[in-house]
């Protein structure tokens, strides 16, 4: 199982060495994710949130709550907002509630799939923030450069085939000195479901098929806000763990996330007996004493800056005027 | 005509106006009323606005035939103007 795993992150791996040659805007011809589909799947997840609009799922709302603590942290404020597809709903009313937005005046919510973006738009109701919603696909972004002071993009990055150049654009769409907060779902995310597929595949079908997408893991996050050319970069992991009454509710909570498979090159067929078993094998393998099966979530949270003078940087190598010598004389003696 | 095109985009907000570009080629969008459309003239598609949400993504364009694409020459010269930037920016 590990030894599958980790073969499907060389791919990856292997995948993003290829794309770091192209040019920042050139799309790269290896596509891992049917973006079509992507955008098919989150239409289908606006009905499901929409027919449970009373309720806000638990996951997305703390995810995307955490995601924008970091703003409370910054002094200075962010007139100009974009908000970016995945978890749409709870980052746009967090935004357009005063006065803990970090100051967002105007506020330009993104996503590519249309219903997604009209379900959005009729459940905002807050006018003390102009709002502005769009359809727009994050590796082709509409927005003009140096334009918006914050961009924010809640578990939805980890869709996008060329991730680095998805970033690339997001910093372009910064002013100087802007913001760019992003939270996806890193290796360790459904680990639980991963082996239970594969168990479930290798027993009825003899053979196995990606079930689950390649996700970056946490190492890579750094290096990818460096190479998108984003200043202090920070980066900082989270595990939820969400219990369900069984592995076909996980399943359903899914979908209603919009966060299904959609591998460009998966398996259509799913057949029932492998659905049944492998929520057998979920259920027998995870399941706690109470009864409920757990999943883990692990989010990444990537925070980076547009490059600006006033921020502190590194000094040149070799500008130093005292030596640690001296430093170690003066201090030393005294602890 | 780049005036009477921001003054029809400010019911949908002139910050948008401002801040939209063509997906594909980053250059600026000119709206079409008569189509309820935005269409950039580098590349020659228009994206429809559907009940006032502009639809961004490139497989939502449309790609305009030179038939239908019979511009007032005001569009015109702005076509030539864009490709003339266009190529000062690749030369």
């Amino acid at each position: 199982m590990r030894a599958v795993s980790s073969f499907w992150r060389k791919q990856q791996q292997a995948w993003a060495f290829g794309r770091s040659r192209s040019a920042a805007f050139s799309t790269s011809n290896v596509k891992i994710f049917d973006r079509q589909l992507k955008r098919t799947q989150r239409d289908r997840a606006a009905w499901l949130s929409h027919e449970h609009s009373h309720e806000h799922d638990p996951l997305l709302t703390s995810v995307s709550q955490n995601l924008l603590d970091r703003l409370q942290d910054c002094k200075r404020t962010f007139p100009a907002a974009l908000c970016l597809g995945g978890s749409l709903q709870p980052v746009a009313r967090a935004l357009s509630s005063p006065p803990h937005n970090g100051g967002v005046e105007k506020l330009i919510v993104v996503d590519a799939s249309y219903d997604m973006v009209r379900a959005c738009k009729e459940a905002s109701h807050h006018h003390a923030v102009e709002t502005h919603f769009l359809v727009g696909d994050e590796e082709f972004l509409p927005i003009k450069e140096s334009s918006v002071d914050l961009v924010v993009s809640c578990l939805g990055l980890h869709w996008t085939n060329d991730l680095p150049g998805a970033m690339i654009q997001s910093r372009l769409a910064l002013k100087p000195d802007g913001l760019f907060l992003a939270a996806i779902l890193g290796g360790e995310t459904l680990k639980e479901l991963r082996i239970a597929c594969t168990l479930a595949q290798m027993e009825r079908e003899g053979g196995i098929s990606p079930r689950l997408s390649p996700l970056a893991q946490v190492r890579d996050a750094g290096n990818l806000l460096t190479r998108a050319g984003f200043t202090l970069p920070g980066v900082d992991v989270d595990e939820y763990i969400v219990k369900y009454e069984s592995a076909l509710e996980l399943i359903e909570h899914l979908r209603a996330m919009g966060e299904t498979n959609a591998l460009s090159q998966m398996n259509h067929i799913l057949k029932r007996d492998t659905a049944l078993a492998t929520a057998a094998i979920y259920d027998s393998m995870f399941s706690e004493e109470d009864g409920t099966v757990p999943a883990t979530f692990q989010v990444i949270y990537m925070t980076g800056w547009r490059e600006h003078p006033s921020q502190q940087k590194a000094k040149r190598r070799g500008s130093a005027t005292i030596s640690f010598k001296d430093i170690q004389k003066q201090f030393g003696s005294q602890s | 005509m780049v005036r009477v095109s921001k003054g029809v985009l400010q019911k949908a907000g002139k910050t948008l106006c401002d801040i939209l570009v063509c997906p594909l080629s980053k250059q600026p969008l000119r709206y079409c009323g008569d189509s309820n459309s935005l269409i950039s003239d580098a590349i020659g598609v228009a994206f429809p606005i559907k009940n006032g949400i502009p639809c961004l993504v490139p497989r939502d364009g449309k790609i305009l035939e030179e038939e239908n694409a019979s511009k007032p020459d005001n569009n015109n010269t702005n076509l030539s103007e864009v490709e003339e930037q266009n190529q000062g920016r690749s030369a």
